[in-house]
């Protein structure tokens, strides 16, 4: 005889019930003091993050195991943390996000086994992972087994590491070890005046060195945004925070494998712009935005810039050329003359490797008058620095288009994808000088005797100046050689790169067999 | 011709960017107002200046008058325009503004009392001959009263707040026996909404029209009147249709009208522009019934039929000039109409729809004109007037007006709320407009809420797709042997929305977080101009110095508006990274 409690029906209630409870594992007081704080709850984070009610979510009756400081008395359903999948603009992708009013984010060994779930699933089925970060950090009654939890994370961070993009949202706080997870992975958004990480907090720099700093100041997303360039994009709050990783998220492709999305074209591919003719001042001297020339060159004049505040001296962007996404890297003479320093190539390096990795095309603008010279260049290891950025371009084997607007001056020069480097085309304006360096550092060293003999010294060197700019301040000596494919009227910049890029498309190029290169970190 | 060279706005949405643009065209400074609701509207973004005054709650912001008053003294404006509504008919806000030393632009204090009062404005006019409804000029004091009354001046009558308007505060009483619960529930009202519960009675007029007089006024005691409107399509006495001329309104009537909206104003000293209300009924019988002491929204109407601009005429009345013209220039030319865009759902009661605007696309072509405040985007607040646009047409006549309307209403698109769109094409598409008739009882019938609610799904059918836009492409198809280049209308793709939200967050004045004083070098090299000087006023982004490094010149920009101090730089001069070139300050003095 089946007995009431036997019903199917009562089976029903019982999942019904045990799902609420999952739904709710923290307390009430700990969502209303989540609110005040302004930030959302773990799974409306996921909710608004991907397509609406899409998200399907795995381990919601995971329970933590741990008997000691009488944690057995409170086992609430999914632990600390949610996880499962659903999809961004109809792609599948994988999530999981830290939920600080259950035991306030801190992360158990089941919330690390659940994490390590859904990051194995991402890579099996190369989908994307995206983590919302939001956690007090380990959870002190687990001990050593909570480190382990994270070292099972980190591992897979970088077994994914290239092979699946993985994007960090920090909504929270994330200190000490914590914060190597998203470290290892492709992008890292924060939320401005809510979110902070750093490896110890203002308690111990204070004990340790005396400084006295804030937690905003030592590790918010300004911070990071515009100090440390730990953080690719801040937002100003949680709900543009989660629009920028699908904004992020629509110019990257599933895996390492796949192409990146593209997405039909409204901008006509031929479309030309006569305002590109007159952007490079007639005076050498002055600066233009290299942002002007990428906005008026890509599709609908949209692009993503990643890091926007870091290195002003150089400009990393998603956008698209005909509706294939590209990564463009320019040179932005209105920072710092456009020189490369130690920040700016190793946000270049790093973004033209973000991008050889999931088959993004490179485009980039050239105007590089040199590296920066001084001490605290040189001290602080400018040569190991610079390697990156030289050491990442020759890597890329994917599509590489160069376009030199201006100065390409010296070891510069070669660095910014030039032809040598193997970039596939590369063109020029006219206004373009491809040159050892500029025009006045050349002659005197060139014609240092000549001048030391020269009745007047400095009408000497007026003349030399202007000979030597005529001669070589241009792009035909390097046309001449092939190392531009060809010199172009400004206007036309974005019909020829279009077409060049369609051309390189179906390029395939594959590297000698070896254990990995040895990028000088 | 310049009279001000700044002048604040206290107002929002389509009003404050409608002022704005006549200040333009007189060449004076706009400086607007905002709330915190406010702060990605579009008049915030029309003005030259624009500053926070308060929290989102209008009593915190637009009607908070010492905020509007500081402001004023902090942006330098010399004159403050009140728009309509909030502060606009407010005679304590008009005198501190004078007594602030702003020039108010708008009546003398002492009109707007007497016409803000209806007993008082109703014994003015009584005094100056102009007819009003009859019924008292005293409140009356019970339900009693209210029966004698009705008695005298016959059945139907209506009760009436004596601070009301708007609807709000009015009983019709149709029989003795209603008299009771009609009294009390207008004392009530009025009590609620206006602080005051005093209640007057007077006939109550079946089937009038609404018909008002525009007034002009200067200092130098000349008149004259700008022809009637007609504003009888109301819906629970909010206007949602006006139009210029009246259908019931011929030359002998306008002038006669006309004559006594001049003498209602000159009764009470009225200066600026100023509007009679009054009711018009079947046999051309005409009375008072309150003066609105602003511009109102409807001026448009009359602007397009005279070729005047009012808001200018108020702007150069305020500024002590005479009229520019005589009412014998005045011309008034062909028909025109205005609908008022509500963001209201008519298939829901006409309650309020705030939401964020996903498309939005405005009409154009000939006689065609849209105050707007709002576009792609726009996040309509619940905390204001549901009113995001005016649309106004211009023919040659009356159904000329009236088919250009529809053509305009059909070519407005407004995605991701709810408007009243489709509720204009409803009613102008019915016999009884058409014809001109006072529609009373159609306006709020269910059959047209019901076509109107059909016609609306008809206009948002193309914003459906989830973030929003369509966009044009071009493509070459080949038909029939031969070949055509058509456009077609493709979904933009879903991250396009993103695109443009995360450009506006990253526009000008969106730099957040810890901003330093400090404007200081970023590299060494020597300084060839210094652009400003100690004192002035700078914008986020506008250039302090230049420096000359590695042969380049950089531009050393403000980092956020302020005013520059301790400025330590000079031409020629070397410096260092890191080395102060000056501090942007905001204090707030």
């Amino acid at each position: 005889m089946a007995t009431e409690a036997d019903s199917t029906g009562t089976k029903l209630r019982q999942l019904a019930e045990l799902r609420e409870q999952a739904r709710h594992a923290g307390s009430e007081r700990a969502v209303a003091r989540q609110r005040e704080q302004g930030k959302l709850l773990a799974r409306e984070r996921v909710e608004k993050l991907l397509d609406p009610g899409s998200f399907f979510e795995l381990d919601r009756y995971v329970r933590h195991r741990e008997s000691s400081f009488g944690m057995l008395e409170r086992r609430p359903y999914g632990d600390a943390v949610v996880t499962g999948y659903g999809t961004i603009f109809g792609r599948k992708v994988f999530v999981f996000s830290q939920d600080f009013t259950v035991f306030g984010g801190s992360l158990s060994e089941v919330f690390a086994e659940k994490i390590c779930k859904v990051m194995d699933l991402a890579a099996k089925f190369g989908c994307p992972l995206i983590g919302i970060n939001d956690s007090g950090g380990a959870r002190i009654q687990e001990g050593v087994v909570s480190l382990a939890g994270y070292a099972e994370i980190f591992w897979r961070n970088v077994q994914c590491s290239g092979v699946i993009p993985q994007i960090s949202l920090i909504m929270g706080p994330c200190a000490g070890g914590a914060v190597y997870s998203p470290a290892m992975t492709d992008f890292v958004l924060m939320v401005e005046g809510s979110s902070y990480m750093f490896i110890t907090g203002p308690d111990v720099v204070k004990t340790v060195t005396g400084e006295e700093v804030t937690f905003e100041e030592l590790g918010g997303a300004a911070t990071h945004a515009a100090k440390s360039g730990v953080a690719h994009f801040i937002s100003p709050g949680e709900e543009a925070c989660l629009e920028d990783a699908r904004y992020l998220f629509s110019f990257l492709p599933q895996n390492n494998v796949d192409p990146p999305p593209y997405a039909e074209p409204a901008d006509p591919k031929g479309r030309e712009d006569a305002e590109l003719d007159s952007v490079i001042p007639d005076d050498p001297a002055k600066p233009y935005d290299i942002k002007s020339v990428i906005s008026r060159v890509v599709d609908d004049g949209d692009f993503l810039e990643v890091h926007e505040r870091w290195a002003e001296n150089i400009v990393c962007v998603f956008a698209r050329l005909n509706g294939y996404p590209v990564g463009v890297v320019g040179n932005q003479p209105r920072a710092l003359a456009g020189v490369l320093d130690i920040d700016s190539a190793t946000k270049a390096a790093r973004f033209v490797r973000t991008c050889d990795a999931f088959n993004i095309p490179l485009v980039t603008f050239v105007d590089v008058p040199g590296f920066l010279p001084g001490t605290a260049q040189e001290w602080g290891g400018i040569i190991r620095h610079g390697a990156k950025l030289l050491y990442a371009y020759c890597e890329a084997t994917v599509p590489k288009l160069a376009v030199i607007t201006r100065k390409a001056y010296g070891g510069a020069y070669d660095v910014m994808s030039s032809k040598h480097i193997r970039a596939d085309f590369n063109f020029a304006w006219p206004t373009a000088e491809v040159a050892v360096m500029g025009p006045e550092g050349a002659v005197n060293i060139v014609f240092r005797k000549q001048l030391e003999e020269a009745q007047d010294p400095e009408m000497r060197r007026a003349e030399l100046i202007e000979e030597y700019r005529s001669q070589f301040a241009n792009p035909y000596t390097a046309a001449e050689r092939g190392y531009v494919d060809d010199v172009i009227e400004p206007r036309r910049t974005r019909p020829v790169l279009i077409d060049a890029l369609e051309t390189a498309l179906t390029k395939r190029e594959r590297r000698p067999p070896r254990k990995h290169g040895n990028i000088p970190l | 011709m310049t009279v001000f060279s700044k002048i604040l706005v206290a107002n929002r949405g389509e009003i404050a960017i409608r002022i704005f643009r006549t200040l333009r065209e007189l060449g004076i400074g706009t400086v607007a107002v905002y709330s915190e609701a406010d702060r990605g509207s579009l008049h915030a973004a029309a003005a030259d200046e624009a500053y926070l005054i308060g929290p989102g709650p209008p009593p915190e912001s637009y009607l908070s008058q010492e905020r509007v008053l500081e402001t004023a003294a902090r942006a330098g404006a010399e004159a403050v325009h009140p728009g309509y509504g909030f502060l606009a008919e407010n005679a304590a806000f008009a005198r501190a503004c004078e007594a602030a030393g702003f020039v108010w632009i708008g009546p003398p204090p002492e009109a707007i009392d007497v016409m803000g009062s209806k007993t008082a404005a109703r014994k003015a006019m009584t005094v100056a001959g102009v007819p009003i409804v009859p019924g008292t000029t005293a409140p009356v004091e019970s339900a009693d009263d209210v029966r004698r009354l009705g008695g005298e001046l016959g059945w139907p009558i209506a009760i009436k707040a004596s601070a009301g308007g708007g609807g709000k505060g009015l009983k019709v009483v149709s029989e003795p026996d209603e008299a009771d619960r009609a009294y009390e529930s207008a004392r009530r009202e009025g009590e609620a909404y206006f602080s005051d519960s005093a209640v007057y009675v007077e006939r109550y007029l079946e089937d009038p029209r609404h018909v008002e007089v525009q007034i002009l006024a200067d200092s130098h005691g000349n008149l004259l009147h700008l022809g009637e409107r007609d504003c009888t399509i109301q819906r629970r006495h909010q206007k949602l249709v006006e139009e210029t001329p009246s259908p019931a309104v011929g030359g002998e009537l306008r002038e006669r009208i006309g004559r006594l909206g001049i003498d209602a104003a000159r009764a009470v000293g009225y200066r600026s522009v100023g509007t009679i209300e009054g009711l018009l009924d079947r046999d051309g019988n005409y009375f008072f019934l309150e003066m609105n002491t602003r511009i109102q929204v409807e001026h448009t109407v009359t602007e397009v039929v005279t070729g005047l601009d009012l808001v200018r005429e108020q702007v150069l009345i305020a500024g002590g000039e005479p009229l520019s013209l005589r009412q014998d220039d005045v011309r008034l030319t062909g028909h025109a109409i205005e609908c008022r865009i509500n963001a209201e759902d008519p298939s829901n009661g006409f309650l309020p729809s705030p939401g964020r605007i996903t498309s939005y696309r405005e009409p154009a072509g000939p006689g065609v004109r849209v105050d707007s405040g709002v576009a792609a985007g726009s996040e309509v607040v619940g905390l204001y007037d549901p009113l995001i646009a005016k649309l106004i047409v211009h023919g040659v006549d009356r159904d000329h007006a009236r088919r250009r309307m529809l053509r305009a209403l059909d070519e407005y698109e407004i995605g991701g709320i709810a408007t009243l769109l489709g509720f204009h094409r409803a009613l102008l598409e019915h016999p009884c407009f058409a014809a001109g008739e006072t529609c009373h009882g159609v306006v709020e019938s269910k059959e047209l809420a019901e076509q109107a609610d059909r016609l609306s799904h008809q206009t948002t059918n193309l914003a459906e797709s989830p973030d929003g836009r369509l966009r044009e492409r071009v493509a070459r198809v080949e038909l029939d042997g031969r070949l055509y280049e058509v456009k077609a209308l493709v979904p933009e793709p879903p991250f396009a929305e993103l695109a443009r939200r995360r450009r506006e967050r990253s526009g000008p004045g969106a730099h957040h977080g810890a901003a330093r004083d400090a404007v200081v070098t970023p590299m060494q090299g020597t300084v060839l101009a210094v652009e400003v000087a100690e004192g002035d006023e700078v914008r986020a982004g506008q250039v302090i110095c230049i420096v000359e490094a590695m042969k380049m010149e950089n531009e050393i920009t403000a980092h956020r508006d302020g005013v520059v101090t301790e400025l330590s730089v000079e031409p020629g001069q070397a410096v260092t990274t890191g080395q102060i070139v000056c501090v942007v300050s905001q204090d707030e003095t």
